[in-house]
């Protein structure tokens, strides 16, 4: 495999494999879709077999949360940034394909400097994406699931290895959406959750010692 | 007992071993498992090489079924959850983190010297199998002691305990919980360290201490026990595990906590300030857990509960009491009590009593979220109509309508029945059943509807003698000091503006790190709660942690209307429906750190309906605190603004 592959996560093989009852393509479909790099990708196949990933949905004319959805992916995107393209991948899908060219996702993407590896902006067949939006962010719940539009302040953050899925408000502090994404790590170990525990109780002693109560910790 | 304790003390060895397990073995196992997909359900078996006793993982079928399989109405008898057993903990409890005992990270206990523990318990989070139904197989759960509901924990007053919850979940799952649990006693007086704050979660293999120090609120004003008007007597518990609140209680991380005092002591005895109300617990008081589940059809031996990894827990077709589905419990001709409890995750309930003529019989309310109402308030769909808190669509007369978390204490008289009688609790909202009712139903009672089933018999010569009437006062409330700050809340689910938001209070998500409010230990202060943003439908049964809160005023659409007989008592849980709004009074005291406020809809609760406020030691506190929350929010708003002032620029650089 290519290095180049690998960083894109473009056919590039899965980090991981799947959880034992991952949904896989029943769930997610394999739909053809293409990223702004003009390239076919299958949406279980290729982005979310065995990888962690953070799905939003935008388009590229959006004046209203898109821009700001995606301002606070790329800031994730730093604080992420040794694991971006290697476990972690975001994806943003258009809910207008039929004006969102991969072409037009490329312009949209540089002008916004979110033109990174491990990031892929993704058109396809307006069905297929129909459908991916309401098996990922579905909430059975007429509401929410028939506008569009509800679903563009969330950021869904799924590992297919842990089988791990969660959803964080778009609009949160960057901190809880990082947390929100951890959530969704690979498990750690006893002895990696022992250590950590270990340094936050320093910090929560600390904090009583010098305010009376815990207050940030 | 030197020889029991090293016996312990080599068990917790072994368990911790057992399950240090590397990420290397997790990429092994995910190796083994992909290589053998065809193998799936007997992999699943194989985790019980390092989770002995476990039952299998469960495979769940992977769209929500239409029904649930149908159960016949009545087979089961509806029991109250078995007493936990009180024990001596090894290692003893301590003051601070245990942490080579491998005690989960937490701040020291408060007030650990004024309320050494008495008694202790142990509570365990496992996975287990639970029959909903005897027409059902075993369903795969997760429950305190491998039990649904837990077991309920038997407190008196002035007996500071010990709860020491241990995670033994599974590492990895099929099902939609989450294995990481921090435990909420709702609505209890304790330090914040014991009161499952959402972002306290702790993982497998961890165990922490709740200290619950069962003294009324008021302590500093009036020691040694606080002022026994604030005595609360009907408790729960539950997983609060941030943004998987509903999935982990929907598995089954949900149980009863009962706290006697003089009042109301657990027996009928006339002993000295007893209110002599039915209190034999599972013999002529019973808690009545509610909840609403879907499962997928039978198959290699399981009933498997219907949930989806990444969805939210699912409504119900269902209704379960106490564990089973349409349960039957025989009645003497005598007076009970049921202390009502919905544990959600969602669903509303509107209850009422059929009479075996099909007319709406009489419960009469003594307790509203653990709090005796000063007068007892019968509910009936005749002369007591006006007393139905089931007011809006759908008007359900004689209706007692509980939300999630919501607690309603209700005395049922049977002796106004002759023997042989059926008496029937009725559920609004009609459930799936699939069975013929076997016994002929009252008038106008669909078995669909029936929750319950109760069968009237004499009262046998053993069996304890009826209590006298219900004391027509059963207490005096505390008179609240004046009021010396207020704030409001605001719940919304509705876009603002252009933006789509998810469920928020005060257009802020649950951040664990900053709180939204802050108060002064010790001082009082009233809130107002809203729901009433234009379009807003939802409803959203408040819940405020550590303290119970008096109803000043009440309102819909912005217009005040009278508190209705059942929100004039001392209560944790508001239910707001569609714009609504109520003022609320509470005082804050004995205690400090970080407490919720949140929708206990435990859907919206884990779309980050939920913030954080905090009880501060004096005012320079309260000043630094306001300073942190000015800061987050500028910081927040000026990342915000500088988005904005960015993708103006882009827009006029594509113009031009």
């Amino acid at each position: 495999m290519k290095r180049r592959e690998l960083l894109t996560g473009v056919k590039g093989k899965a980090t991981f494999e799947p959880h034992i009852a991952s949904p896989g393509v029943a769930r997610f479909t394999n739909a053809l879709l293409r990223t702004q790099e003009n390239q076919e990708v299958r949406f279980y196949d290729d982005l979310i077999r065995g990888k962690q990933v953070v799905v939003n949905f935008m388009y590229a004319e959006c004046h209203g949360a898109c821009p700001m959805v995606t301002s606070t992916l790329i800031k994730a995107y730093q604080a992420l940034k040794p694991r971006m393209g290697r476990d972690v991948f975001f994806y943003s899908i258009t809910v207008k394909p039929e004006t969102d060219t991969p072409e037009a996702l490329k312009h949209y993407a540089k002008t916004r400097r979110a033109d990174l590896p491990g990031w892929l902006f993704l058109t396809g067949d307006a069905y297929d994406i129909e459908t991916i939006r309401f098996r990922l962010f579905g909430m059975y719940h007429p509401g929410f699931d028939l506008d569009s539009a509800m679903h563009a302040g969330t950021l869904r953050i799924i590992n297919d290895a842990t089988n791990c899925w969660t959803t964080v408000e778009a609009f949160a502090s960057l901190k809880t959406i990082l947390k929100h994404i951890s959530w969704a790590d690979p498990p750690k170990s006893y002895a990696e959750r022992w250590a950590e525990s270990i340094a936050r109780q320093e910090l929560i002693n600390k904090e009583v010692k010098r305010y009376g109560y815990r207050r940030f910790a | 007992m030197p020889s029991k304790k090293a016996k312990h003390r080599k068990v917790v060895g072994k368990k911790k071993s057992d399950r240090t397990i590397s990420r290397r073995d997790v990429l092994k196992i995910g190796a083994a498992a992909g290589a053998v997909t065809v193998l799936a359900p007997s992999m699943l078996t194989s985790r019980k090489a390092f989770a002995s006793g476990d039952p299998a993982e469960p495979v769940i079928c992977a769209t929500a079924p239409a029904n649930s399989p149908p159960t016949t109405p009545f087979r089961d008898t509806f029991t109250a959850p078995f007493p936990a057993i009180p024990q001596d903990l090894y290692p003893a409890p301590t003051k601070a983190r245990n942490e080579s005992g491998g005690e989960a990270e937490r701040a020291d206990h408060q007030r650990w010297d004024d309320f050494l523990p008495d008694i202790e318990y142990e509570l365990e989070a496992r996975a287990s199998t639970h029959t909903f139904h005897s027409d059902y197989s075993p369903s795969y759960i997760w429950g305190f002691n491998g039990k649904y509901p837990a077991p309920t924990v038997l407190n008196i007053y002035e007996h500071p305990t010990i709860v020491r919850f241990r995670n033994n979940l599974p590492l990895t799952t099929t099902t939609f919980g989450r294995n990481e649990i921090t435990i909420h006693l709702h609505n209890g007086h304790h330090g914040s360290e014991s009161d499952g704050f959402a972002g306290d979660f702790f993982g497998t293999g961890f165990w922490k201490d709740n200290h619950y120090v069962n003294v009324y609120a008021g302590y500093d004003a009036i020691p040694p026990e606080g002022d026994a008007k604030e005595a609360m007597h009907s408790f729960w518990f539950h997983d609060h595990r941030a943004a998987f609140t509903a999935n982990n209680n929907y598995l089954g991380l949900n149980g009863m906590f009962l706290v006697y005092d003089s009042k109301d002591p657990g027996h009928e005895f006339n002993t000295p300030g007893s209110l002599r109300l039915p209190c034999y617990y599972g013999i002529t008081d019973f808690p009545l857990i509610l909840t609403d589940k879907i499962f997928c059809a039978t198959a290699n031996g399981r009933t498997e509960l219907f949930n989806a990894v990444g969805g939210a827990a699912p409504g119900g077709d269902k209704w379960i009491v106490n564990g089973k589905i349409q349960p039957k419990l025989t009645v003497r001709r005598r007076k009970y009590r049921f202390r009502i409890l919905n544990t959600g995750p969602a669903k509303t309930y509107d209850l009422t009593l059929i009479k075996p003529d099909g007319s709406v019989g009489t419960m009469t309310v003594v307790a509203t979220d653990a709090n005796f109402l000063e007068h007892p308030i019968p509910v009936d769909a005749g002369a007591n109509a006006g007393n139905s808190n089931s007011t809006t669509a759908p008007i359900v007369a004689g209706g007692l309508r509980v939300s999630v978390a919501e607690r309603y204490d209700v005395i049922i008289d049977f002796a106004q029945f002759p023997h042989g009688s059926k008496v029937y609790l009725k559920e609004n909202a009609p459930q799936f059943v699939g069975v013929a009712s076997p016994v002929t139903l009252p008038t106008g009672l669909a078995i669909e509807n029936v929750l319950m089933q109760f069968n009237v018999v004499n009262r046998e010569p053993w069996f304890p003698a009826d209590t006298p009437a219900i004391p027509s006062t059963l207490c005096t409330y505390p008179t609240l000091p004046a009021t010396d700050n207020s704030f409001e809340w605001q719940f919304v689910r509705d876009p603002v503006g252009t933006v789509p938001r998810l469920f928020k209070i005060n257009g802020l998500a649950f951040d664990a790190a900053v709180p939204v409010h802050s108060i002064v230990q010790g001082q009082t202060e009233e809130w107002l709660l809203n729901n009433n943003v234009g379009g807003s439908a939802w409803v959203h049964p408040v819940h405020i942690h550590f303290e119970e809160f008096r109803v000043l005023k009440r309102f819909v659409n912005g217009v005040e209307v009278p508190v209705p007989p059942l929100m004039t008592g001392r209560k944790d849980v508001m239910r707001l429906e569609a714009g609504q709004g109520a003022l609320i009074k509470m005082q804050f005291r004995d205690f400090l750190g970080r407490y919720l406020i949140h929708c206990h809809n435990m859907n919206h609760e884990d779309a980050f309906m939920m913030v954080r406020w905090d009880i501060v030691p004096d005012a320079l506190a309260l000043r630094e605190s306001q300073q942190l929350m000015l800061a987050h929010r500028r910081e927040e708003e000026e990342r915000l603004a500088e988005v904005a002032r960015e993708e103006r620029r882009l827009r006029k650089e594509e113009v031009s």
